[in-house]
């Protein structure tokens, strides 16, 4: 499969560097205050943090859709804090984001959908439909490939989402929830193709305030709290297990 | 052959269901100017043949007491004179009753012309590199017959000229109207499209597309409703011109020169309607890309 090839990043170059990075949105108080973060390639990182803590504010200034008000962010070793416009869709390619609320383009089917990128950057239809096909099939969609996002149910335009974010073997994998949607057994077929990718040298960043996925899976978490950030060592297993039992006490 | 696929939903906005309508109303107006201009300057260059080719020479009836071969001889001097000229391809004097038609008209039918003093006429051929030749022509005739009077018609032409070249003016002037009416409306239109695609075209962006990608695509979907415009304002344009056509065929007259219209025009009409897709897709190009470059 051509999308699971070996990702090419040289790795003495962080693939995420923030320096003293603080965002405010208008004349608002800072939503971010003063974040420092170095990420070196093929990381995997759980980025945690209550509901407004700032995870989507941050993944925000990872994808390009919002500069720094103060501080610099730098992507594969490239300053991109004042990037110019022209230079920002080659840094694009090379992040793939699933956003919280899919942001599917609702007049296209899920085919067209996950072969978006490719198409952007030009690639070849045979190609296209050799990756998008094997991807669909891969999140279990094989038979929604001409399905437009209406009639599709929350956790299939999840994975749709999460097919188009990947396809192109972003060198960043950005995720906000992105198992929010889907059951059990899915979510862990999806950490299983994020899991996938990181070893073949993708950076991934999944955004989550699901506890019990954190714990399962034994990866650093960045926690934003008090608008800072802040990054901790994986939850150990008696913790983890004490979140597990937590949640299987608190269910009926 | 290019494809028409598009990321933009088409026909779901208002631009898409008013372009169409837009280029084949511009299109039906752009062929009709087109053939205005067309008919206008072959009117023109009919009636300058006419006053380039052609000239006429009136010798004055001598007092009538005076003896009718005295006329007759004055005629056939200056006759003499103009068949004399290499310009001159023909000169022949109009019959009494050739002049008695021209007359009818005012003095009605079987007026005896005869009995007035009529000047003599003559009509006067010229080649083809005549055109110059006027003063020549009038230099040679009063010599043998000083009061003779050299027409070339240019002043009946003058004024009628400058009428036709003030309708074919006005209707270039339609046609630009036309043309910039139809820019300034996809502009518009593409505007508006633009902020109802606001979230496609941001995803588009988020993922990597180029503002070129994003201006293409909006490009390849005016040309797709356009095309679908030209068309209809192709075939009611040319169903106008064939009604036009008829109805001028009907019209006899010896006033306005045949309206034959030439293949160039014929090509013409189908090239408007192309133009007209093709400056509705460039305009949504340009105005795409200068929408989004003004963005940060």
């Amino acid at each position: 499969m051509q999308i699971f090839n070996q990702v090419d990043s040289p790795d003495h170059v962080a693939a995420v560097e923030l320096k003293n990075v603080s965002l405010r949105y208008d004349d608002g108080p800072d939503v971010l205050s003063n974040l420092n973060l170095a990420l070196p390639p093929g990381s995997f990182h759980f980025l945690t943090g209550a509901s407004g803590a700032g995870k989507t504010s941050l993944l925000k200034l990872l994808y390009l859709a919002q500069r720094p008000t103060t501080g610099s962010v730098n992507l594969f070793g490239t300053n991109v804090t004042d990037a110019a416009r022209r230079t920002l869709p080659a840094i694009r390619r090379k992040v793939g984001v699933v956003f919280q609320d899919f942001r599917l383009l609702d007049h296209l089917s899920a085919f067209d959908n996950v072969a978006l990128p490719l198409r952007v950057a030009a690639a070849a239809e045979p190609e296209i439909k050799s990756n998008v096909t094997e991807l669909l099939s891969w999140v279990g969609l094989e038979d929604f490939m001409d399905a437009k996002p209406a009639v599709l149910s929350g956790g299939q335009k999840q994975r749709v989402a999460i097919a188009r974010a990947v396809v192109n073997r972003p060198r960043l994998i950005l995720a906000d929830e992105p198992t929010g949607n889907v059951d059990d057994a899915i979510a862990m077929r999806l950490m299983q193709l994020f899991m996938e990718l990181n070893k073949l040298g993708s950076n991934i960043i999944i955004a989550t305030h699901n506890e019990q996925l954190v714990a399962r899976f034994g990866f650093a978490r960045l926690a934003l709290a008090d608008r800072t950030l802040s990054e901790l060592p994986p939850i150990s297993t008696s913790e983890a297990s004490g979140i597990g039992r937590a949640v299987d006490e608190a269910q009926p | 052959m290019i494809s028409l696929r598009t990321d933009l939903p088409l026909g779901g906005d208002s631009a898409s269901r008013f372009i169409p309508w837009l280029v084949a109303i511009m299109v039906f107006l752009g062929i009709l100017a087109v053939s205005g201009v067309s008919v206008f300057d072959t009117i023109l260059s009919g009636w300058s043949r006419a006053v380039t080719g052609t000239v006429t020479v009136q010798i004055p009836a001598l007092p009538a007491d005076s003896e009718k071969e005295a006329n007759q001889a004055r005629t056939d001097r200056a006759v003499a004179a103009l068949t004399a000229l290499p310009s001159v391809e023909s000169a022949r004097v109009l019959e009494s009753s050739e002049i008695d038609a021209l007359l009818a008209p005012w003095l009605g039918e079987g007026a005896a012309a005869g009995d007035l003093p009529l000047p003599d006429l003559i009509d006067v051929t010229l080649t083809d590199d005549a055109a110059t030749t006027l003063d020549l022509i009038r230099t040679s005739v009063t010599t043998v017959v000083p009061d003779a009077i050299v027409d070339d018609h240019r002043r009946w032409f003058e004024h009628l000229i400058d009428l036709t070249e003030g309708f074919r003016l006005l209707t270039i002037g339609v046609a630009l109207v036309v043309t910039t009416a139809l820019a300034l409306t996809i502009v518009y239109a593409t505007r508006a499209s633009l902020a109802e695609f606001k979230e496609v075209i941001s995803v588009l962006h988020l993922i990597g597309a180029r503002d070129i990608y994003v201006a293409s695509q909006f490009a390849k979907r005016t040309l797709s409703a356009a095309l679908k415009g030209s068309a209809g304002g192709f075939v009611a344009g040319t169903i106008a011109l064939v009604a036009i056509g008829w109805l001028a065929q009907n019209v006899e007259s010896g006033f306005l020169p045949d309206i034959d219209l030439s293949l160039g025009f014929w090509i013409s009409i189908p090239l408007v309607s192309l133009f007209a897709a093709t400056l509705a897709m460039v305009t949504a190009f340009i105005t795409v890309l200068g929408t989004l470059r003004s963005m940060v």
